[in-house]
């Protein structure tokens, strides 16, 4: 789960990473009356879950209680990159020196973390690492074991700096580096860390993503976690427990495991358009595929439903049940074929054939997507 | 031939009283596994499917001499399961749950490399020796009676069993099929699979079934390049992946351009590998390898 910039902000400060004086505002009047705790000259950052948000005006600057007004105005409720503004936050200006970056993220190379600190800030940091490697630092920690204090100082050192500002450098560090271990986070990233004026650290950019797998142990985390879905197909889905990515054709597909889902898509993808992912993974019950065959069904002019299901660790006979009742219930006319094998497999063909469902034996899904074509009409 | 598991490995089950580790033991020992012993904390002295359950790892070690051991946990315990394991001194896992959190699998990792075992997972479908034993789930009735000579690698569960069953259709009956998991950190690597693939006699050639996201097969393709000597056959799943869209797996997502079929191929082509574009080539590759 992404968290906004604020909620991340709040967390990186209780860690010790200096962030400037900010509030967050819903309406108009609680922007003006944040202008009592923030000072002037403010940042108004609308606060939505995607990247670049400066680009695409959803970072405005105001030097005056009446421009927070006008600019807030603005910013709430519109949309920025197709995201609808619902909060933003107010945060002091700092004065800008130079900007650094410093990342903390699970690196899948080393299995392990990798703690980032890079000399050219504010800037996307891919297109730092691939336009100016030398200016990206790295250390690897394999946990539990901390970043310690003189493992990032000689990281700082390394970079370049020297005296107090690489002591300072070294301790926003170790503390988000502390966050990140904390709060189960897949990054934790500060983008730019400003060294101001005054040659202090300030951290105006807060990005923190939690591990979804670890959530139960994070009482402390929002939990609108749904809420964050923007399609409404794909929210429904993860109410259910599926995954399910909406695609833009016309043949809707049920798949018994991500990677059989993908592989579907590919060979599907060769005849025809996929309409949608969707992966049951290991929880499948008559509940389950009632509700999952309900929820790809819903997209409008589909032409042809796929299923493709194995049963190891999933009772598919049972999950047949489901998908039949749904059929019927729904009087679906569209052709259905599942590819339905493993434990228990000949009494899921009976179940699904019951319906109208054109079954097919063979392993392959070349197979199934062959049948498909055959009931639309589809020439090889 | 085989890796990691064949008929005489004595095989244990945690988490073996569950709904799901009951079940499944069922299934393994139908299949000829030889399961000497099941633990839950709590549930010492009862028997599941007429094996013995004990309270701790190393006591079952001890009554059993269980050398191996497959994982029906929770996520949540998972973690502290695999350290008691390890412990107890058990050195081939087999963890089949899902959603375990990466932090606590990147310090599993860790101690499995101090300890020198070789861990599968988490979200595998566990390791499946073709007419002999089975750990996991990966439905034995999809495979022949006989074992082949040919190893299959794969990081998704159901994707395997079509790709296993493809290979017996053309006559290239799999050796062993293991899922090495479908998280963005995994417990062993890719390509330290493949080796044991490249020490067994009875493999003749490997075929890997890989997904977009993450770069174990790129990591594995370099290996392959420098010193695995079979053939091998790759399928990447995931063409049709939108960038930033997470395809079920918790590690199957693009994002900033990472991780995409076009990488893996690449990588996989330039090492020598055979690339398929659907599993059903895999088959006529197969085919051609194995005449």
């Amino acid at each position: 789960m992404r968290l906004h910039e604020h909620e991340a902000a709040r967390l990186f400060q209780q860690a010790g990473v200096p962030v400037p004086p900010f509030a967050v505002a819903r309406t108009i009047d609680e922007a003006v009356a944040a202008l009592e705790t923030v000072r002037l000259p403010v940042v108004i950052k609308a606060q939505v879950l995607v990247g670049s948000r400066g680009k695409h005006g959803g970072i405005v600057m105001a030097d005056t209680a009446e421009e927070v007004r006008a600019k807030t105005t603005t910013l709430l409720g519109s949309s920025v990159r197709g995201f609808r503004v619902e909060s933003v936050m107010i945060s002091k200006r700092v004065s800008i020196a130079r900007e650094l970056y410093v990342g903390v993220t699970v690196d899948a190379v080393a299995g392990a973390i990798t703690v980032i600190l890079g000399t050219a800030g504010g800037i996307d940091v891919e297109t730092v690492a691939k336009e100016r490697p030398e200016a990206l630092f790295r250390k690897t920690v394999v946990p539990p074991a901390e970043l310690r204090g003189h493992e990032a100082r000689a990281l700082a050192r390394e970079a370049g700096f020297r005296g107090d500002l690489m002591v300072k450098i070294a301790d926003v560090l170790v503390s988000l580096y502390r966050a990140f271990r904390k709060y189960d986070a897949l990054i934790a990233e500060v983008n730019p860390l400003v060294v101001t004026t005054e040659e202090t650290l300030c951290a105006v950019d807060a990005v923190l993503e939690v591990d979804d797998s670890a959530l139960f142990r994070h009482p402390e985390m929002p939990k609108d976690t749904l809420a964050r879905i923007d399609h409404p197909i794909e929210r429904a889905a993860k109410q259910i427990g599926v995954s399910y990515v909406d695609l833009d054709g016309d043949i809707a597909i049920i798949s018994s495991g991500a990677g059989l889902g993908m592989a579907t898509m590919d060979v599907v993808g060769q005849r025809l358009k996929p309409a949608n992912f969707l992966e049951t993974g290991g929880g499948i019950t008559e509940e389950l595929m009632y509700k999952t065959t309900d929820l790809v069904l819903q997209k409008p002019g589909l032409r042809g439903l796929l299923i493709n299901l194995y049963g190891g660790i999933n009772p598919i006979h049972e999950g047949a049940k489901g998908i039949v009742r749904l059929l019927k219930e729904k009087q679906v006319t569209i052709p259905v074929v599942a590819k339905a094998l493993g434990n228990r497999q000949e009494e899921t063909w009976a179940t699904l054939r019951e319906a109208g469902v054109i079954i097919v034996t063979d392993i392959t899904t070349e197979a199934a997507v062959d049948a498909l074509c055959a009931a639309l009409g589809t020439p090889r | 031939m085989s890796i990691l598991l064949n008929k005489d490995t004595r095989v244990l089950v945690q988490g073996i009283t569950g709904k799901i580790g009951q079940a499944q033991t069922k299934w393994m020992l139908e299949y000829g596994t030889k399961i000497v012993a099941g633990v839950t904390p709590g549930r010492g002295g009862v028997t599941v499917e007429g094996v013995p359950v004990f309270d701790s790892v190393a006591e079952a070690v001890r009554e059993t001499g269980a050398e191996a051991s497959v994982f029906f946990v929770p996520a949540r315990s998972v973690k502290d399961t695999v350290f008691e394991t390890l412990e107890a001194g058990i050195r081939l896992v087999v963890v089949v749950t899902e959603h375990v959190p990466v932090h606590d699998t990147m310090e599993m990792r860790a101690e499995a490399r101090k300890a020198g075992a070789t861990l599968l997972g988490p979200t595998t479908p566990g390791i499946l020796t073709v007419g002999e034993a089975k750990m996991g789930i990966i439905p034995g009735n999809l495979f022949p009676k006989q074992g082949g000579r040919a190893g299959v690698i794969s990081r998704s569960g159901t994707l395997a069993y079509e790709v296993g069953g493809i290979l017996a259709k053309v006559g290239a009956a799999p050796s062993t099929v293991v899922g090495m998991g479908a998280d963005p950190v995994v417990l062993t690597d890719l390509a330290d699979i493949l080796r044991f693939f490249a020490a067994d006699p009875g493999t003749d050639f490997v075929t890997i079934v890989g997904e977009v996201g993450g770069i174990q097969e790129e990591l594995a393709a370099a290996y392959i390049a420098a010193e695995f000597r079979k053939p091998v056959i790759a399928y990447i799943a995931g063409r049709h992946t939108p960038e930033g869209k997470r395809m079920g797996h918790a590690g199957a997502i693009v994002q900033r351009g990472m991780g995409s079929v076009e990488s893996k191929v690449k990588a996989l082509e330039k090492a020598g590998a055979h690339i398929a574009t659907t599993p059903a080539e895999i088959g006529e590759i197969a085919k051609r390898l194995n005449p």
